[in-house]
């Protein structure tokens, strides 16, 4: 398969943007979307270019480094899967293909299609976790956990933090990813016990950083890779409603 | 960037509560102008509009109405600038992830309805506020009376000079009240200018009342107000429809069982609400 390639190209996070045309050819419709742009990096090196930097790791789907804005759609346009797991028999012989990195305000570029997601990291650091004391390891079925809550928790938590959410929200929005991480906590009894502070923390963080506000409009839902649910949005709300008026807790400034 | 200083899950709910109190006072709306329908001469529909203009609890309800309408559109255009500032570089290809329809466009509707409800309101809600003149109708029972306890003052001597030039100036005008300004339809009310009420009845007279039937009758017969009336209500329904329902996601209101229901209810009051008050031209233009 042959493809034009339109990529967007920066040095760094200062420097001007531009699209840059590359074309490449006898592309294997069973190569990876990001096997083909090593191809493409492999013959811009041999030309003594500067390859397309983009963020990549497992290439199994389920690290969420690998990420980019391929012909307006956040993993490009298979359902449900990362770059990594895109193919090109997905797109059609001689194609332009449109390589974007994400764009919100609180994810910088690095360098061409690589962004800096470290708001990400930053939202789950005001309590996108439980906090554990050590001591002996607790019996597996000391706390009863109903098979529905289970499974819902574990939908939740399969959120890999990659940012397409943001990417496709028309507000860059980071409600599905926040909602995720509050919900697969707030399902549990482990996570019940900060669940209100939790939720009032990572929302405060989240609004901090420049991410923009929710308006329903559910894209993240539509191109998130691991299929996480709206309806963990509107868990994420009632959590905040509830915390906001019954708990005596509140985020510090 | 921050423009109003909550939380953005609070300034979510605060924009769906203003909008769920504008969409429990619609049908209120719809059942008032519905009552054009009957072929009374505008009996019922003057009563309506009489009672939500005198009414003390109807006059609360419209100070948190107008404040409603106000900070629905004011949060929703600062949160609309909040979300374009969150993404300074825009994607190069348009997006083509399938979201519904009506969801993107919440702030294009809202705004095609705001501007038809600036018209709205100077068509009616400020010849209320005395802001824009209208047409008026008066009982002329009433005025009468008025007029008979201010020449039993004349009688008595209570009124001075002036006072009495006015009522005999106002004397002068009721004579000529002429019999085709009688409202037919309406036993004792006659229909008047403002300029006209003040020199029959004096300023201060409490019993003439903007005349919104004949008002809304004069604006429907124009082909174009029918016309831009329903365009609007088309547009009212996309907006409607997305409403209810995410009106629902915001208060965090998701459920396995009740969603689907919430779902048709959205869907139900989004076509019926904009129907009945698109009938309403309609009936004018084809049926009456």
């Amino acid at each position: 398969m042959d493809f034009t390639l339109k990529i967007w190209r920066q040095e760094n996070r200062k420097a001007k943007g531009r699209f840059e045309t590359y074309k490449i050819s006898n592309i294997s419709p069973d190569c990876s979307f990001l096997e083909m742009l090593d191809i493409l990096n492999e013959s811009l090196v041999n030309k003594l270019s500067h390859p397309v930097c983009f963020d990549n790791d497992c290439r199994e789907g389920i690290c969420g480094m690998c990420g980019m804005y391929i012909n307006g759609h956040p993993h490009g346009p298979d359902k449900g899967v990362t770059t990594c797991q895109l193919y090109m028999r997905k797109f059609t012989d001689g194609e332009t293909i449109t390589i974007e990195p994400w764009r919100a305000r609180p994810f910088p570029i690095i360098r061409d299609l690589i962004v800096d997601r470290t708001a990400l990291d930053k939202i789950i650091q005001e309590g996108g976790y439980v906090s554990a004391t050590t001591g002996g390891v607790p019996d597996g079925n000391a706390i009863l956990i109903s098979k529905h809550k289970a499974d819902e928790a574990m939908d939740s938590a399969s959120c890999i933090g990659c940012g397409a959410c943001v990417a496709a929200c028309k507000n860059a929005s980071a409600m599905l990813f926040v909602s995720a991480k509050v919900s697969q906590l707030a399902l549990l009894p482990q996570g019940k016990p900060e669940a209100a502070i939790r939720v009032q923390n990572m929302v405060a963080k989240m609004d901090d950083l420049g991410f923009g506000n929710c308006t329903n409009t559910y894209a993240c839902e539509a191109e998130c890779p691991k299929q996480i649910k709206r309806s963990n949005i509107a868990r994420m709300n009632r959590e905040f409603i509830c915390a906001k008026v019954a708990s005596e807790e509140s985020t510090k400034r | 960037m921050k423009l109003i200083q909550f939380a953005s899950i609070t300034k979510k709910i605060a924009l769906a509560s203003f909008g769920l109190f504008l969409l429990l006072f619609l049908p209120v709306h719809l059942g008032i102008n519905l009552c054009l329908l009957r072929e009374d001469g505008g009996e019922w529909y003057r009563n309506a509009s009489h009672f939500m203009g005198t009414n003390y609890i109807v006059k609360v309800f419209e100070i948190v109405l107008i404040a409603c309408v106000l900070l629905h559109i004011v949060v929703a255009i600062l949160l609309t600038i909040e979300n374009f500032m969150a993404r300074p570089v825009r994607y190069k290809v348009k997006t083509k992830t399938k979201t519904p329809f009506m969801s993107r466009y919440m702030i294009w509707t809202g705004g095609i309805v705001a501007c038809f409800l600036v018209l709205h309101f100077i068509n009616f809600y400020f010849v209320k506020l005395d802001i824009v003149e209208g047409k008026y109708s008066a009982n002329i029972e009433k005025v009468d009376k008025v007029f008979q306890e201010k020449a039993m003052k004349l009688q008595s001597g209570e009124l001075n000079e002036k006072d009495q030039a006015a009522l005999m100036a106002q004397y002068q005008a009721i004579s000529q009240i002429t019999p085709e300004k009688m409202d037919n339809s309406k036993k004792n009310m006659v229909n008047l200018t403002k300029e006209e009420v003040e020199t029959y009845c004096g300023k201060d007279f409490k019993y003439a009342e903007p005349d919104f039937y004949t008002m809304s009758q004069e604006l429907f017969a124009k082909n174009s107000y029918s016309f831009i009336y329903i365009l609007v209500f088309l547009v009212l329904g996309f907006h409607l429809y997305h409403a209810i329902n995410s009106l629902a996601q915001t208060f965090g209101l998701s459920h396995k069982k009740y969603s689907p229901v919430i779902e048709w209810v959205s869907v139900i009051y989004a076509v019926v609400v904009p129907i009945g008050f698109a009938i309403i031209p309609l009936w004018i233009m084809f049926v009456k």
